[in-house]
């Protein structure tokens, strides 16, 4: 598959890259943002999977997150996809915020007119992986799996439904529990109809009370002045629980005065680098 | 050996050589079959002539010459028979004037074969000339051989005489001297009384002729008092004057008969004889008669103790002689030196008889100080006492303490008992690495000068070692201590039971604690200044050394716990964690659920943990400034801590209910415990 460099900037040592392509599952043309460390000059580099969140584009990562310094140190290879289709005109998709454009939640959409061009969950589990090994030096079979809210539930839900795949996974103030929450109720009732057991599928909180798989180690920051969290979207006490029951690993920090925002990814990213980075270079 | 036994022999040959030679003279006749001719005439005593070599007032060493070597010898044996007239093999003799072609081995003389049956040889045993020629040349081997070797023993005892004449020389030189020096003393000691006896004399004779002076002073006196008197008695009598006369001549005639009264002392006053003062010569008699007795010997010298020759219960005691004295044998003294110096005064010597300037003196205590002195004994007498000198016994080893020995992949502290009442002077560490193959351990390096009971070591990562540790006083160092076996994987250490509340009592291996709830009350439990007092809580003994530690704790899932590090000085009566000189992963079990707090200063942050860690791990990096926690069994990362220490941090832990902590030691810190 064609990929056309958008821009290159070095960054780190690495190089900060952004390349378009034709996607087949999305039936559109989608950018996405790649970092290269300084080892992949010479060696092959594992792969971190960064899920952005509601209105992100590939751009709010790799300009505010500060993940580049981290990841050349460790020799990751951390690419950052858009949220959703992009131009494909579909009705409806630009009257929310939390629906549609930019809030693709990560499923594969069974209902109309979503169904054709919504399919995120099968554009990162499989397109942009295969496309990101058949073009970069990467190892195609370590790979690992974050993102930040919107992005955390899907970093949840793909590490959850393939268990093996990832090496890992972590989230910044993930959607745990989309069914019991307002946004996941709006995307998912629009993406995936009313039935509700088709829901359970894309819902992280129910996957994990029924994961059976290779060991996860769940690492899960939290604001705790964000507001999202007050306003019970992100409902983590759920995951937890469920994570407890099932005697699934996770550890989960409120940390004190920060918000949903950027800067509190980038308070906490050497971190999740790290924790990503000790399964990834093992 | 017998010279002229030799030379009895020497003779035989010489007949059989030269049978046919008729100058039947003694004396050798210089034959190259060796040159025993030359020896023989040096070493043979020959009356008044070849003393030459032997005179004391040359210092020339005696030489002889080597043996000819055999080839010379076969030649000259050709060489002498060739001499001699002789055949050549199968030619026979046919006349009497032909050279002889056969050999009379009884008669020893050649002749004729045709002579044989006839003539005087007629029962002898005859033998063909070269046969002959074979026989005799195997009989000058012989001799030969024999030859040399006496010419090897009389090179011996050659060079053993020389040594003899040197000896007779040292010894003639002291006997000089000794004659030298006594005659000289008995001499001076006679002119000494000489001058002695002649003074004397001399004042006698002061004495004398002064008497006698005085004794003519006094008749000179007298006689001019009575030449006085006459002279007035004639005057008297002269005077015509009747009157006067008859007046004064009574009284002159008093004084006259007065006079004469006293009797004039006509002896003399002293006797013209002098006293004829027998001198006192028997200390010169005894000192002649000394000369020639051996002198007693002077007082030995004491060597100071030779490093390494002392041992824990034995000290080899060597002395030396002052001077060339004749001695029959030592007797050295002992005693030990005690501590407290009203007590060494009282303590008795002990003496043994050694004929050796050295002896071993046994069944001695370890680490103590004895004095030595010796006298030297021979038939005139003994000697004085040397002077003392001071030898000390090894120390006895040191004892290994395991218990408070702590190691880490860099270092190990290793602490010891002195093993010794009385201090020693230092303590020496030795190192052996132990190999991958059994038995296979050498000293890889030793620490000396070490004044403590403790040492901290740098050590490679992932070794085996043996420790042992040695006691030096100015005896030597004492035997190894027993070894102590360090492993430099993970970090090793104890727990510090001084620092435990009372109500928190420790297994016998030392590394499990237990909270029991024994309902003791607070008057009866045992505090020191040392334990916790609310917390119940303890301290570990952790290794002194900046670097990364790791170890782990096993804990039960139902158990309230704190485990972490602490500074040593820590309040005892502050909960760990409570105060900023504890860091502590903290445990506590709700009704609904368990809780885990990272404390410090009191604050935690806010972490929620789903499953819960039943072996924990924690790492310390006092470089990067970090205190982590983790999952071991799920090698999942809990929490660190960013602090920088200031001192060396001790580990802690602590039950909050009861229950039971272990300690695991010795744990190689796992990889992922880089990734915090």
């Amino acid at each position: 598959m064609a990929l056309s460099q958008v821009s290159s900037n070095k960054c780190s040592g690495g190089y900060q890259k952004v390349f378009e392509h034709d996607s087949s599952e999305l039936k559109c043309k989608m950018k996405f943002a790649i970092f290269l460390p300084p080892k992949a000059e010479t060696s092959k580099c594992p792969v971190l999977y960064w899920l952005s969140g509601l209105t992100c584009t590939e751009q709010n990562f790799i300009t505010k997150a500060g993940s580049q310094q981290a990841a050349s140190e460790h020799g990751l290879i951390i690419v950052a996809p858009d949220t959703s289709p992009r131009g494909c005109n579909v009705e409806g998709e630009e009257e929310s915020w939390d629906f549609g454009t930019g809030a693709g939640f990560y499923v594969n959409a069974t209902q109309d007119p979503w169904k054709t061009n919504y399919r995120m969950y099968s554009y990162i589990t499989e397109e942009l992986p295969r496309l990101v090994n058949s073009n970069f030096p990467t190892d195609p079979e370590r790979m690992s799996v974050s993102g930040h809210s919107m992005g955390g539930h899907g970093a949840l839900i793909c590490a959850l439904k393939n268990p093996g795949k990832y090496k890992s996974v972590s989230a910044f103030a993930p959607i745990c529990n989309p069914m019991q929450c307002a946004w996941g109720q709006k995307a998912f009732s629009g993406y995936l109809g009313e039935d509700k057991s088709t829901w359970e599928a894309y819902d992280a909180t129910v996957l994990a009370a029924s994961y059976s798989g290779p060991e996860l180690d769940i690492l899960i920051d939290q604001g705790r002045d964000d507001q999202f969290l007050s306003a019970s979207q992100l409902l983590p006490d759920n995951l937890i629980a469920a994570c407890s029951e099932k005697k699934i690993p996770v550890v989960f920090r409120l940390q004190q005065g920060y918000d949903h925002s950027y800067y509190f990814i980038f308070s906490f990213i050497n971190e999740h680098i790290k924790h990503h980075a000790k399964y990834l270079n093992a | 050996m017998d010279v002229y036994e030799g030379r009895g022999r020497l003779d035989v040959i010489a007949e059989e050589v030269n049978a046919s030679d008729d100058e039947g003279h003694q004396a050798w006749r210089s034959r190259p079959l060796v040159d025993i001719d030359g020896v023989e005439n040096r070493a043979r005593v020959q009356p008044g002539s070849s003393f030459q070599r032997f005179s004391v007032g040359t210092d020339e060493s005696l030489h002889f010459d080597p043996c000819m070597s055999e080839e010379d010898e076969e030649s000259a044996d050709g060489g002498v028979f060739a001499d001699s007239e002789g055949l050549v093999d199968g030619k026979r003799a046919l006349t009497e004037s032909d050279p002889p072609d056969v050999f009379c081995a009884d008669c020893q003389t050649p002749t004729h074969a045709f002579q044989k049956s006839f003539g005087p040889h007629k029962s002898h045993r005859v033998i063909l000339m070269s046969a002959a020629m074979q026989e005799t040349k195997k009989n000058v081997s012989k001799t030969k051989g024999k030859l040399e070797e006496k010419i090897t023993q009389m090179e011996n005892f050659a060079s053993n005489l020389e040594e003899i004449f040197i000896t007779v020389e040292d010894n003639f030189g002291r006997q000089e001297q000794n004659l030298e020096q006594h005659y000289n003393d008995v001499l001076q000691t006679l002119s000494q009384r000489y001058e002695e006896s002649a003074s004397a004399l001399e004042n006698e004779k002061k004495v004398k002729l002064e008497s006698l002076y005085s004794q003519l002073i006094c008749c000179g006196k007298m006689m001019d008092t009575t030449k006085e008197l006459i002279e007035v008695a004639q005057k008297l009598y002269r005077t015509e004057n009747k009157c006067s006369f008859l007046r004064r001549v009574m009284a002159i005639m008093k004084r006259i008969e007065e006079f004469t009264k006293e009797e004039p002392e006509l002896k003399l006053a002293t006797s013209l004889e002098f006293e004829t003062l027998t001198a006192d010569f028997s200390d010169i008699k005894h000192m002649m008669d000394s000369i020639n007795i051996v002198p007693a010997p002077s007082a030995p010298v004491m060597n100071p103790q030779i490093p390494n020759s002392a041992s824990l219960t034995s000290l080899r005691v060597c002395w030396s002689l002052f001077s060339d004295d004749t001695v029959e044998y030592y007797e050295l003294y002992s005693r030990p030196i005690s501590e407290d110096m009203s007590v060494e005064s009282g303590l008795e010597a002990s003496m043994v008889k050694v004929k050796e300037t050295h002896y071993t003196v046994t069944e001695l205590v370890p680490n103590a100080q004895y004095e030595f002195w010796v006298t030297a004994t021979n038939t005139t007498g003994i000697s004085p006492s040397s002077e003392k000198a001071v030898y000390m016994t090894v120390p006895a080893p040191p004892i290994i303490k395991p218990q408070e020995c702590t190691s880490c992949p860099d270092a190990a502290l290793i602490r010891w008992d002195s093993g010794n009442t009385n201090p020693v002077d230092s303590y020496t560490v030795e190192l052996a690495e132990i190999g991958p193959e059994v038995g296979e351990s050498s000293i890889t390096e030793s620490i000396v000068a070490i004044p403590t009971c403790e040492c901290l070591i740098q050590l490679q990562p992932g070794t085996r070692y043996l420790v042992y540790v040695r006691a030096v006083n100015i005896g030597g160092p004492s035997e190894r201590s027993q070894p102590f076996t360090v492993v430099t994987i993970g970090t090793f250490f104890h727990l510090l039971e001084d620092t435990a509340h009372p109500c928190l009592s420790i297994s016998e291996d030392g590394f499990t604690m237990f909270y029991t709830d024994d309902e003791l009350p607070l008057s009866e439990m045992a505090f020191t200044d040392e334990s916790f007092a609310r917390c119940v809580a303890v301290l570990g003994d952790l290794i002194p050394i900046r670097s990364k530690h790791y170890w782990e704790v096993e804990v039960d899932p139902n158990t309230e716990y704190r485990i972490g590090v602490a500074y040593e000085d820590t309040q005892r009566n502050a909960y760990l964690g409570g105060n900023n000189a504890s860091w502590c992963m903290r445990h506590v079990l709700t009704p609904s659920r368990h809780k885990y707090e990272f404390l410090h200063n009191g604050w935690t942050p806010d972490i929620r943990i789903t499953r819960h860690p039943l072996r924990i791990g924690v790492a310390l990096d006092y470089d990067h400034g970090k205190l982590s926690f983790f999952n071991a069994d799920l090698e999942q990362h809990l929490y660190t801590f960013h602090c920088q220490f200031l001192h060396f941090v001790h580990p802690c832990f602590a039950l909050d209910n009861p229950g039971a902590l272990t300690l695991v030691n010795g744990t190689e810190a796992p990889n992922y415990t880089k990734f915090t």
